[in-house]
Formats: structure tokens, sequence, C-alpha cells
């Protein structure tokens, strides 16, 4: 018997090396894909604090027009009212404050205090505030996108954990899982978010993870993990009566072999169009959650903080930050979608 | 006198993606001529369902003819025929009955309906002489208590009503020509024998041809009067079934008749395409059975399986796959099973592998009863009876390369010291089932049906067992293929002293590789004996009638 | 038939049962203190004793469960803590204007998704085909608060073709005033992704054995679509409308919000915002158990919808 061993032996490339080879063929999915890491690159940037820190600050004039509008002159930006001309009245002898004001002066003065020079013109524009919508906008793709992402993953973890569990095993634990299943299906989508939101909003949860967009992560994980869990379900119920499985049964794999080992890798890519699907629906869920107010605190922006506001704005005339809100939001959600077709169509290209 | 069609210099490919085509017939000429059968032969991927689609245009959309085919018909060219002329003519100058009745028949509309669109479009009956018109069909075609089953869907029939009521459908307007595709592959014996028959009559009394598409020359050889052979998009011999049959002249023609297993003979291997390609002479001498052992390897008794239904409200019922089987292996031969589907005989290799557990009875080997072991004593015993199943496609996992396919059950069995050992141990696996060094880092779509069931092979022979469960191993593959995977099974047995219990539908090959043979029907053994015995004096009149089943070819033949 | 039903509804119990369990405990338990919500932060000992005695939170958690099952089966379901009516008189009030607005852009959605499914389906393949799947995937992924703001500044604020909001008590003049708007904006955004849906269902069913049966006996195309797919195709559209009524009459909340539509979506919006818990809890109960009635119904249509299924 000769003496190779196994790296000397040749390899062909696998289900992924495939995909991706398929995948670079495919102009609209590279594009997509270039779009999406711009996008989440944004994220990373504001995540860590480069990018946007300082959205909070007015730094513009109320409603400041975006640059290529120009700066507004009709009078309608200005909040500050001309003052009038002339000394102030003096009424030192009924106000019991008169003794202390030159005392303040003093310690006042000792203070530095930075005025921030208002522009009339902001890159995207400014809204009621002043605050820069570009920041904005940003800083919203951060939030948005992240728990967009992050309650994705969660709702795919639940929903694939439980549902390998149930089709694979079948029996009372299958039965189980099918009656907690029909019990948070029964409750309409909507009202169980609800139900959900109320609940975080003003029990004890609600001072533990008051500050952050947890909440809203938790909730929609909660209530998104039953499509997947269905999906998965009827994957494993389907593979484990296939032969490769029941060959596996042959030469002695225990049970937990088959599930992950043997299925697992043969239903990774449903699993991963299901997590892309959801990571858009939830995107889309938070913006409508934050919007009325169910969604991320009052200190925070996202796409649907945005909106909120841009809804009166729009009445006076001033459109650039739902524009703005719009456009990036648009913008992923449309990327992230044709990327997903894409890499289904890349994964297995039969299914069209 | 001018045929009815001619196929002339045909030539199709199919559009895989963007950049890629794929041929898949090649400039091929035949003709069709009146009040006749034409059988098209070959196996799968010769072409023969396309080219009998092109004659009618019902290609799937990434199909692409060249401009210089042509199909002639009646003086015109059918594959330049508008879109209107081809739906005129389906259905009524031509028509056709597809393989699957189950899925080629639309599920929410009644067979009676169905048979009567067919009238309504081309002859122009009012519903109430569709109807008329339909009943006689139904009767026509033998199918029993047509005015009930009129109202019945097509899930409510069996395959083979489901395919007398496609006949229906397709003789209804009294075709020229009837596109027979593979009809009775996917039906059991005994009704493929009726279909068979029924197809024969109805080409009489109709005075229409019969372009019939097979792989099975044996059944062709019954019907058919010319035979056209393709293989991989041409036209291998095109001639008489008498010529074809008693004086073919090409060799790939002379290996398909040569590489079944004959009921009369039984030579020590088979001969396989390469053989006769290359001229070599065939091996007339006879198979050898390995010695009996006075002692069974394995010995069962009583081994049922039921099944509980539920029906209603609190009824449940109890289906009986196997009701009681005895039987014995012994060391170095083979014991066939044979049935048709439902016989229960799948069941049974389940069984004795424990991947399905037994309701009743015993497993003896070695003085333990398999059948009561739990799961990790029974984790032991797996390497020592292994299985190969039916589906190749099926029995591999996609995602594993063969070389890890064929190490898992080492790593499970702690054959080998590590992974470089094992690694090798499984090369050599590779090299006996005659696979090559390149192909252990492969994955199962780089590889064809018999190649699959050739590692699937390797993987049990991997853990050294004593028994092999072969569940239909070959009915999946193509003749020529069968073969191979037969001489290979053979070699291995020899050389190892494997003992199979070989299951399959198919009684020649059956015969061919068993020693003692297991007759079932309907979960029963309903008789058994020596292969010789069982064919050669039938005693149970299911085995009588699965032996007049066979299609035996042209008279001469067999 | 009778048998199935009854083992059907005998199967909806252990779920029911499920969801009020959930229900009870979430909000007993993750919930805030009744009482602090509704006394507020600096109620007296007394109030709050009295509201404890009043709300029956002084008694086991047992108890109260059993409480909370046997207000949900008499149909008795407390006073809204906001506004001290009745939970049932309001359920009552505001479910007609959510019907009013629901059921036509139910049955518009279905209808129009048929017809631009099949329309789509007929052209597929071609230039248009992956032009409208690139344009529907661009409209799908503007969120659907935009169209609305859009919307009803466009046709209410600017064009003044409709009223930005409002709501009458005639169901006429709701029909026909005010309810237009919200139902176009509705049907719009729906019209993307289901559509999508659609053609999905289409396409599955052409490419199945029977259609190429069809085509072999000189079906036209149009027949085969008209007659044979979509035949086949009401199947998962069934599925598809008996998801969805559930929705109907839960309302869109957001429609109901922005065009000042008393129904039952706005009605919850409002509850959540006020934690108003009887409202939520009752509202979730009783439309989970709608939906399971629904479920059994379409269940047994489809026995006439396809023959191959039967209810045993």
């Amino acid at each position: 018997m000769s003496t190779e061993t196994l790296q000397d032996l040749p390899r062909s490339p696998g289900v992924w090396a495939q995909a991706w080879a398929r995948l670079k063929n495919d102009r609209v999915g590279m594009v997509s894909l270039a779009v999406t890491v711009f996008f989440i690159g944004l994220v990373v940037l504001a995540q860590l604090g480069w990018v946007a820190k300082d959205w909070q600050k007015e730094v513009g004039t109320p409603f400041a027009a975006p640059h290529w509008v120009g700066k507004i002159s009709d009078g309608s930006q200005t909040a500050v009212v001309d003052s009038i001309a002339g000394p102030n009245l003096d009424i030192s002898d009924v106000d019991p404050l008169a003794s202390r004001y030159k005392e303040w002066a003093e310690r006042a003065a000792q203070f530095k205090a930075t005025t921030i020079q208002k522009s009339d013109t902001l890159p995207l524009g400014g809204d009621q505030l002043g605050r820069d919508v570009l920041s904005k906008a940003i800083k919203g793709a951060q939030v948005s996108i992240t728990v967009g992402l992050a309650a994705a993953l969660a709702a795919t973890l639940i929903g694939t954990v439980l549902g390998a569990i149930g089709g694979y095993f079948g029996g009372r634990v299958g039965d189980f899982l099918e009656w907690v299943y029909n019990v948070f299906t029964a409750i309409p989508y909507i009202l169980l978010v609800f139900a959900l939101a109320a609940v975080l909003k003003s029990g004890p949860l609600a001072n533990t993870l008051g500050s952050g967009a947890w909440t809203v992560v938790i909730i929609l994980s909660l209530v998104g993990w039953t499509g997947i869990y269905r999906l998965v379900r009827s994957e494993y119920m389907k593979h484990r009566s296939r032969e490769y499985v029941r060959a596996a049964e042959a030469i002695g794999a225990s049970h937990a072999s088959r599930m992950f080992t043997h299925i697992l890798p043969n239903i990774s890519h449903v699993v991963l169009v299901q997590l892309s699907l959801h990571v858009v629906g939830f995107i889309k869920a938070e913006v409508i959650l934050s919007f009325l107010g169910l969604g991320v605190p009052i200190d925070m922006v996202s796409w649907g903080t945005m909106l909120s506001e841009a809804q009166t704005e729009l009445v006076q005339g001033k459109w650039w930050q739902l524009v703005a809100a719009t456009v990036f939001m648009a913008s992923f959600v449309t990327a992230f979608a044709l990327l997903t077709d894409a890499l289904r169509d890349a994964l297995d290209p039969k299914l069209r | 006198m001018t045929p009815l069609i001619s196929v002339q210099d045909l030539r199709v490919s199919f559009r895989m993606s963007k950049t890629q085509t794929v041929d898949a017939v090649r400039g091929i000429s035949f003709d069709v001529p009146a009040n006749s059968t034409v059988a098209l032969v070959g196996e799968s991927g010769s072409g023969k369902s396309v080219s009998a689609m092109s004659i009618v245009r019902l290609l799937p959309e990434n199909a692409l003819l060249a401009d210089s085919s042509k199909v002639i018909y009646q003086g015109r060219d059918l594959l330049h025929d508008s879109q209107e002329e081809m739906r005129r003519l389906r259905g009524k100058d031509i028509s056709v009955v597809f393989q699957e009745p189950m899925s080629s028949l639309n599920p929410v509309f009644t067979v009676g309906d169905q048979i009567a669109e067919v009238l309504r479009i081309h002859l122009n009956l009012s519903a109430r002489q569709a109807q008329v018109r339909t009943l006689d069909l139904m009767n026509e075609v033998g199918i029993a208590d047509a005015k009930q089953r009129l109202k019945s869907y097509p899930h409510e029939l069996s395959g083979g009503q489901q395919q007398r009521v496609m006949i229906a459908m397709a003789i209804a307007c009294e075709p020229k020509l009837l596109i027979a595709d593979e009809p009775t592959t996917a039906l059991d014996v005994t009704v493929q024998r009726q279909i068979m028959d029924l197809l024969a009559s109805l080409q009489e009394r109709q005075q229409m041809s019969i372009l019939f598409i097979s792989h099975d020359l044996g059944l062709v050889g019954e019907i058919a009067d010319h035979v056209v052979v393709m293989r991989s998009g041409e036209v291998r011999e095109a001639g008489t079934v008498e010529h074809i049959f008693n004086a073919p002249s090409d060799a790939y023609t002379q290996a398909l008749l040569a590489c079944r297993p004959r009921l009369d003979t039984r030579p020590r291997r088979l001969p396989v395409i390469d053989d006769i390609v290359n001229g070599r002479a065939m091996l007339t001498e006879q198979r050898v059975a390995a010695p009996l052992s006075s002692a069974a390897l394995i010995e069962v008794k009583g081994l049922r399986k039921d099944y509980q239904l539920k029906e209603g409200l609190f009824k449940r019922s109890v289906f009986s796959a196997v009701k009681h089987a005895d039987f014995a292996l012994h060391k170095g031969r083979t014991l066939g099973v044979v049935g048709e589907s439902g016989s229960g005989k799948t069941t049974l290799g389940m069984m004795l592998t424990r991947l399905t557990d037994a309701s009743a009875g015993s497993i003896m080997f070695e003085g333990l009863d398999l059948a009561k072991l739990n799961a990790a004593q029974m984790r032991v015993y797996r390497s020592r009876i292994q299985i190969i199943f039916q589906n190749p496609y099926a029995s591999l996992n996609p995602r594993f390369t063969v070389g890890q396919i064929l190490t898992e059950p080492m790593r499970i069995h702690s054959i080998g010291k590590d992974e470089d050992e094992r690694a090798r141990l499984a090369l050599s696996l590779l090299g006996k089932v005659g696979l090559t060094r390149e192909d252990f880092g492969k994955y199962p779509h780089e590889f064809s049906g018999g190649q699959r069931q050739r590692i699937a092979i390797a993987r049990c022979l991997s853990m050294r067992p004593e028994i092999i469960v072969c569940d239909e191993s070959v009915s999946a593959l193509d003749v020529s293929v069968q073969a191979t995977v037969l001489n290979l099974l053979l070699d291995l047995q020899e050389e190892f002293g494997l003992t199979y219990l070989f299951i399959s539908h198919d009684l020649a090959v059956v015969k061919y590789m068993a020693d003692e043979i297991l007759v079932m029907n309907q979960g029963e053994i309903v008789e058994r004996g020596s292969a010789e015995d069982i064919y050669a004096r039938p005693q149970h009149p299911y085995t009588q009638q699965l032996l007049g089943a066979i299609p035996r070819g042209l008279a001469a033949f067999v | 038939m009778f048998p199935y039903i009854l083992r059907r509804v005998w199967q909806m119990v252990p779920t029911l049962l499920g969801v009020i369990l959930l229900i009870f405990f979430l909000f007993k338990f993750f919930g805030g203190d009744p009482v602090e919500i509704m006394a507020g932060l600096k109620a007296s000992p007394e109030r709050i004793a009295s509201l404890r005695a009043q709300l029956g939170l002084d008694k086991s958690v047992w108890e109260q469960l059993w409480v909370f099952v046997q207000q949900i089966f008499s149909f008795n379901w407390g006073k809204s803590w906001s506004t001290n009516e009745a939970v049932s008189d309001i359920f009552a009030s505001r479910l007609p204007a959510t019907l009013t607005i629901m059921v036509p852009i139910l049955v518009l959605e279905v209808v129009l998704a048929i017809a631009a499914g099949l329309a789509v389906a007929y052209v597929r393949g071609s230039l248009t085909d992956r032009a409208i799947m690139i344009i529907s995937t661009v409209a799908l992924s503007i969120s659907f608060l935009v169209y609305i703001i859009v919307g009803q500044f466009l046709f209410g604020f600017v064009l003044g073709w409709f009223p930005v909001q409002g709501w009458s008590n005639s169901v006429w003049t709701n029909l026909a005033i005010y309810a237009p708007l919200p139902v176009f904006l509705a049907v719009l955004v729906s019209l993307a992704p289901q559509t999508r849906l659609y053609r999905s269902f289409f396409l599955d069913e052409i490419g199945q054995d029977y259609v190429r049966t069809a085509r072999a006996k000189g079906v036209s195309e149009n027949a085969i679509l008209l007659k044979h797919v979509l035949r086949n195709a009401m199947i998962p559209i069934l599925t598809n409308v008996a998801t969805g009524l559930p929705g109907v009459f839960i309302g869109s909340f957001l429609i109901e919000v922005f065009f000042s539509i008393p129904g039952l979506g706005r009605e919850i919006v409002t509850a959540v915002n006020r934690s108003d818990y009887p409202v939520i809890q009752a509202a979730t109960v009783y439309l989970a158990a709608l939906t399971m009635v629904i479920n059994l119904i379409t269940d047994v249509l489809y026995k006439f919808v396809d023959p191959r299924v039967s209810l045993k």
C-alpha cells in the first residue's frame, strides 16, 4: 500500500465554491452584492462612530435645504425672531433674582461656550431642528439594518433548531413543537407584535431593555421564527426518509450526526435564502414600528422615525427628509432583494 | 409506398445557460410506415424521447431545432408549420401517451371530462354526444364499470387504469399515428402485459401506426414491425424486427441484446458492451453456486410488519406489509426475493437491516436475535449486514465527496488508525469497484447512475460486511450498465465470500443472480425453491402469472 | 364530513388553551403592573388597594387565570383601562369601519392579482417579464408608509380628489368618498408582492405534466391557461386568501391611523400606546379563535377545490 496522505488527493469544488462561481457571472447579482457591501460598510463605520456620530447636533438652520436646491430665502427657514432694538427694561425692583445677576455673569464668563455657526444648506438638507439629514439617514441605516439582521439571525436560529428537531424526530417531541407553532400562528402576526410591544414597553423588562433597539429585535424574532420553522421542518421530514440518510443509519451514524452532518448541509441553501428574505421583511417591519413609536427609543434615529417626521414636513413643502429616507431604504432593500434572488439562482440553478 | 411520417436529419439541442448548449439529437433519419409499429429503442440519454416529441413539437422551451431538420407528414413539413396548424394536428392526426399516467392526467377534472375534452375540441361534438362517445372509448380500452368511472378523478384509479384513460384520450379521434413514450415503464409487470396486449389490438382495429419508445428491447420485440436503435443522439441500426433480433450488424445492438440476463442460460459473467464492441467472445461456462453448508448464517422466523392506519374519528385499521416470513441465508450464496410493488419484498430487506423494526418474529444470527437488540447493541452488528439501495441518485449524500462517503463508515467502526490510512483504504476500495484515484475528491453529481451504484457498493465494502441486501440495486440502471454492476457483485461475492439477499421485480435478473428464490405477493411468500425449479415448474398461480408476463421479445429470441 | 369537523374542533381546543395561557402569562409576568398603569405613580395606598381588589389582583394566579378563562367564554371582556368603555362595545362599534375598508381591499387584491399573474405568466421569459419583475422588486423596497404619505399628500392635499381624512356614519358615503383613497393605496402596494406570488403559482402549474398532455391533445394555449392552469392554481390561491382573511378583521392599522378611520386596527394601536391591557388581550384571544375557525372552513373548502383531498 502506498504512503499517500489525505492532502495529496485532488478535490472538486463544493457547493459554495460552485455557487460563488455562478454568482460571479450574474451581473445584476454582482452589482447588488456591491451595493449591499457598501451599505454594510456604512453600518460598520457608523457603529464604530467614525461616521454620522454627531447626527443629533443641530448644525443647520431649521429645514435647511439640500445643497443643490440652494438656500431658501423666503423667510420660512428662520426660527429666530428679529430682536427688538433698544435696552432692556429695568425691572430690578420687582425681580427677586436681580441681586444675583452680577455674580452669575462673572461665573459664566469663566466657561467657554461654542456657538455652532448654523449653515443654511446641508448635503441632503436638514430637518425641523436643523439636524443633518445625511447623517440621520446613515445613522438610521445603521439602526434599521442592524435590527433587521439581528432579528433575522435570531429568528432563523430558533426556527432552524426547532424545525430540525421537530422534523427529524417527529413523535411526541414533534407534536409538542407543532402545538407551540399552532399557538403562535393562531394569533395574527401584527397582533402578536403589538401584544409583545405593549408588554415590553411598560413591563419590568422595559427598564433593562429600555435603552436600545433590543425590544424590537426580541419582538420580531419571537414572531418571525414560525415561517422558518415550518420550512425547515418540512425539509427535515422530506430528507429523513431519503435513501442517503437511511444509508447513514445503515452504516451506524448517530442521530446527531444524521441531523447536522448529513441533512443540514443539504438544506443550508434554503435556510440562507429564508434568512435573507426575513432581513428585508424585518427592516420594513422595524421601520413601521418605529414610525408608530413602538420601535426604537426616542433618542435613536431610524428610517421609521425619519418618515414619521417627514409626514408633517411634507405638508409644509419640505420633502428632503422623506426622499433621503426613502432612497436610502429603497436602495438597500432592492439591492438585498436582488442579491437574494441571485443567490437563490446561484445555489440551485434548476429553480427558476 | 410513401411512409406516414418521414423524419429527415433531425437535430435538437438544449440551451442550458447563456453560454452552454447540449446536443440531444445529432442528425437522425427514420420513416414510420402507415399501419405498422415502429419501435425507437435506446438507453437513457439516447435522444429517443426527444426525437419522438419533435414530431409533434412538444419540446421544452429551451429546445433548439436545426433549420435543416424536416418531419414530413402528408406532404408538409411539421417542423415549419404554424403553431395553430400543429395544435389542430395534435390529438387528432397524431396523439401521445406518456410514461407517468398519474402526473400526466389533470388532477382536478374527472377522467370522463378529460376524454370528452379532446372529442369536443377536434370533432365539435356537443356535451351529450361527447359523453356517449367517451363511454364507448372507455369500454374499448377495457375499463371496468365505465359508467361509474366517468365521474372518477385520476387519483381514484390504479396505474393501469390511468394508462388506459390516457390511451382512450389518445385514440379518441382515430389518429393516424400514436406516439407511446415508455407507456409501461412505470407499471407492474402483469399490468404491463395487459397494456401491451391492448395497444397491439388497438393498432390492428384502428389500422393506425404506433411509434413505440422504450429502453426494453425484449418488450419491443413483441409488438414492433420495425426497430430503430439509438445511442447518444444517433441511429446505430434500423431494420425489421426479424433483422434486428436475428442478425444485428451493429456492435451496440448486439450488446443490448446480449447484456440482458437470459432465462435459459446462466453464464459465469454477463457480457457487457465493452466486451462486444471489442469483439471478445462471450463466456458460455455456466456459473456454479457456492456449496450449501448445513448451518444457516441467518435464520428468520415469523417476521411480520404491521402499520396502524387511522380511519374515521376513532377507528384504527391494521395494514400488514409483511404477514409472515420464514427463510434462511447461507454463506456465500444468494437468496432472491421476487414480487411486484406492494408485495413486501423491500420491507423484508429493511427489517433484516433493522432500518425498519419488525412487529413480530426473530432474526437469529450467531445465536443472537437481532430483532430484539437496542440501537447501541445493533450498532456493532451494522457493519456486518449492509444494504445497497435502489436509487443511485438518492443514496449518496450530495454534499459529501466520494472520499468522505467512504471514510465515514470506517470512522464509525474504528477501521484504520488515522485519516490517512482510511484514505488509502478508500482508494483501494475505489480500485476494486472500477473507479480511479481522481474520483476520491469528486461529488456524486459528477458521476453516472452506474458509477454511483459502484460507490454505494464500495461504501458497503468499507465495513467488510458478511451479508449484503441488494434492494432493487440495478433496477434504476440502464441495461448495459446493469450487466457491469451485476458482474461486479458476482466478482465481490467470489472474492469475499459474501452472502446476498437479492430483491427485485425483474424476474430475469433474479433468476440469473439467485441460487434460491422466494416469490412474494401481498406480504406473503407464496412459493420458494431453487432458481431452476421456480422457472421450469412454477406451482403457485401467482408465480405462473408472473412468468407469463415476462416479455419474450421475438418468439425465437428467448 | 361531520365527524371530520368534530375532530378538528376537538383538535383546536389545545391550541386555544395554549393561546389563552400564552396571553395570560405574557401579560401577567412580563407586562407592567396594572394598578401602576391605571392609577399612576402617585396614587395613595388606599386607592391602590381598592384597585387591586377591583381588578381581582389580590387573588392567586390560578384564580385569576380561571377568571380570565371565564371572561373569554362568556364574552365579557371587562372594561378598557383608559376609556372605561366595555371592551365588547369597543369591538362592536369599530368593526364595521374596518370591514368597510378591508373587504373591498381583499376582493380587489385577489381579482387584480389573478389577472396580473395570468398576464405575466403568459409572457413568461420575455423582456416584459424581466422588466416587470425588476420594477416590482424596486416597488417592494419602498415602505408602505411612503406610499401612504405621498399618496395622501398627492391625491388628497395637492390634487384634492379625495378627502385627506375622515369618516361618516353611512356605509354608502364611506364607500363612495372616504374609502376610495385608502383602498386604492393599499391595493396598489399589495399589487407587486401578490402578482409575484400568483405568478409563481401559475408558473408552477404550467410546468406540470398534465399541461404537456393538454398540449398533446391540441388544447389552445389560452384554454390551457384559463381552464387547466387556473383551476389547479385555485388550490394555492385559496390558501393565500385564507391566510389573509384574519387580517381583514384586524384591519390595516396603518391605513386607519393615517386616514383617521375609527376601526379596530387603530383602536389596538392606541391601546398599545396607552398600555390598555384588556383591549389587547381580548383582541388577541378572539382573533386567534377566529383564525382557527377560518382555517377549519378553509380545510373544508379544500374538498371542493381539490378532489384529491379526502376529509377523514
